[in-house]
């Protein structure tokens, strides 16, 4: 029996939406696919067919083409690529006019390109490896509430990267008690802590609950230390309108910086939340829960690089961005890839990177990157020389973990970056002399002494799945 | 699984006693809230719970800061959560274990 192929239909998609000729414009919105095909589909009509099934291939019934000046609306597929050692698939480049989509909703621009489009039976799998917003759409959005350089400014923090720590409810706390956890990280040294991602409110901590003992614990620390502290209040929440209670709650006690999850909680409710925050000189710190569903298979889904422009669209001051050292997934050029996607205003096309296309910003902030998770004082060189010191650097266990306690565990986070810093202004190779540098420091403070003993034997060795395409071969 | 409402004292307790509740007693056998001879054993969670704001007053007088402590407390403190720390490690905990189930 003959196998059934796919079949384009009346018409073959790349008689109307391949256009190898076409340049594109500076304000088109630019895309590129990792495409694969089902078997004998020819790579130009599977391209034309993402091209079409992304815009405006689900407008031509016959009539209403009268009606739309499909030529200007419709995506075309301009070009195709080899994905470096992998032939199981290519790359599809997509040029979308801009005028296809809402202006500053980056729903609109998300419900196209990764629409429909993602069930398609031409294709055994898809992935949206990149997307270039022109400037001209860029400045539609709203962006960052406040951006880098007027967070420092609120916060009063130059200089140095700042430091976190997730409060972990495993730990089995009551809100009381939560609250003397972040006072004492906060006492201790850190500039803020957080809400898991999943603390929202929880039967066994309420939300005005646990933000009341928060503000007391933040208001304790900044009166005992003289610096500005926060905690990352998690306003997440069944619908907008009660995502907006709890800001607006978080902002009548006097909380600097509120927490959103953008992915589960949804694009429309985060932009919704940047743009109130921006209002209300509010900060935002956003998590990335649920991103490995989306980003983690090389060959389906999103890559984060593009969810991390989406989020610089949609608005948020801090991203979740992976740490390249320690524990957690994260290849290391393509992280740095990203970082640069959140912080500068113009990031050229860097394949070595994975960065497919030139991104300007224009005027718009940029997002501080969090490097958190499975992360301790002796990553600490490496990560001041990675991150830089636009960056939260954020120690969890590597904080509450400390034998002697959070306070304990905060003070040798905020010895080991001061030291760090100073070595680096000093022009020392921090990655090299690291050891030096934190042996040095710890003479003199014994809670990162004992840090670096607890710690000092772990080696992490994981590779990551989802590794650049010029690595695979 | 039913949850223990006693707690099994820290000689009994988890990755040799390098648990919130361990560091809570050695932290009240340090500031003299409690003996070096209470290891806790058979105290409910209000007992617990008590114990630790106690231990957290005494911890304010100092800022929480180890390194704040007077040098009499910080020797104590020194020689208390060390041979605690040695005992742990001889029973298997490692620092990896605080970070193991992190993703972020």
């Amino acid at each position: 029996m003959a196998v059934k192929s796919y079949s384009a239909g009346v018409k073959e998609y790349r008689e109307t939406y391949w256009m190898p000729e076409y340049t594109p414009k500076d304000t088109d919105i630019l895309a590129c696919f990792k495409v694969t095909p089902q078997p004998g589909v020819p790579r130009e009509e599977v391209a034309a067919a993402v091209a079409a099934e992304s815009s405006t291939g689900t407008w031509t019934t016959v009539w209403t083409d009268l009606l739309t000046d499909l030529d200007y609306y419709k995506g075309r597929a301009y070009a195709i690529e080899d994905v470096p050692g992998d032939d199981t698939c290519f790359y599809a480049f997509v040029a979308y006019p801009i005028d296809l989509f809402e202006e500053g909703s980056v729903v609109n621009v998300l419900t196209s390109l990764v629409g429909n489009v993602f069930g398609f039976k031409a294709l055994r799998a898809l992935r949206l490896e990149d997307i270039r917003f022109p400037v001209a759409y860029v400045m539609t959005c709203n962006g960052p509430p406040q951006g880098i350089q007027v967070e420092r400014d609120i916060l009063n923090k130059y200089g140095r990267p700042m430091l976190g720590c997730t409060i972990k409810p495993k730990l089995g706390l009551s809100a009381k008690n939560y609250g003397r956890a972040c006072y004492e990280g906060l006492r201790g040294g850190l500039d803020f802590t957080k809400d898991d991602e999943n603390v929202n409110s929880q039967p066994f901590m309420r939300w005005r609950h646990r933000f009341d003992f928060v503000m007391e614990a933040i208001l304790k620390a900044e009166a005992e230390t003289g610096e500005r502290k926060g905690h990352y209040l998690n306003v997440t929440a069944p619908t907008s309108d009660e995502m907006m209670r709890r800001a607006e709650y978080a902002k009548e006690i006097g909380a600097p910086i509120i927490m959103h999850d953008y992915l589960t909680g949804g694009l429309s409710a985060n932009t919704q939340l940047a743009q109130w925050c921006q209002d209300n000189g509010m900060l935002l710190h956003i998590h990335r829960a649920m991103h490995a569903v989306l980003d983690r298979n090389p060959h389906h889904g999103i890559h984060f690089r593009v969810l991390t422009k989406i989020l610089r669209l949609s608005g948020g001051d801090h991203l979740h961005s992976g740490t390249v050292v320690g524990k957690l997934e994260g290849d290391r050029e393509a992280t740095l890839g990203w970082i640069d996607i959140m912080r500068d205003s113009y990031v050229k096309e860097d394949r070595s990177r994975g960065i497919f296309f030139d991104q300007d910003w224009g005027s718009m902030p940029g997002v501080i990157p969090v490097a958190s998770g499975g992360i301790h004082v002796w990553h600490m060189p490496a990560l001041v020389s990675i991150f830089g010191d636009d960056s939260v650097l954020q120690f969890g266990g590597g904080t509450l973990g400390h034998p002697w306690g959070n306070a304990a565990g905060a003070a040798a986070n905020r010895v080991a970056v001061e030291a760090c810093v100073e070595a680096r202004n000093q022009g020392r190779e921090l990655e090299k002399e690291g050891k030096d540098i934190l042996t040095t420091a710890a003479a003199h403070s014994p809670e990162l002494k004992i840090a670096m003993e607890t710690w000092k034997e772990i080696k992490f060795e994981f590779d990551t799945v989802d590794k650049l395409d010029v690595k695979h071969k | 699984m039913s949850k223990p409402d006693k707690y099994v004292g820290i000689h009994n307790d988890v990755n040799g006693g390098m648990t919130t509740i361990g560091k809570l007693i050695r932290d009240a056998w340090v500031f003299g809230v409690l003996p070096e001879t209470e290891d806790c054993e058979g105290w409910n969670l209000a007992g617990i719970d008590a114990l630790l704001q106690k231990v957290n007053a005494e911890w304010d007088k100092y800022g929480c800061m180890v390194s704040h402590l007077p040098q009499e407390l910080f020797e104590r403190h020194q020689r208390i959560h060390g041979e605690w720390l040695e005992k742990a490690r001889a029973s298997g905990w490692s620092g990896e274990a605080e970070t193991d189930d992190e993703v972020n």
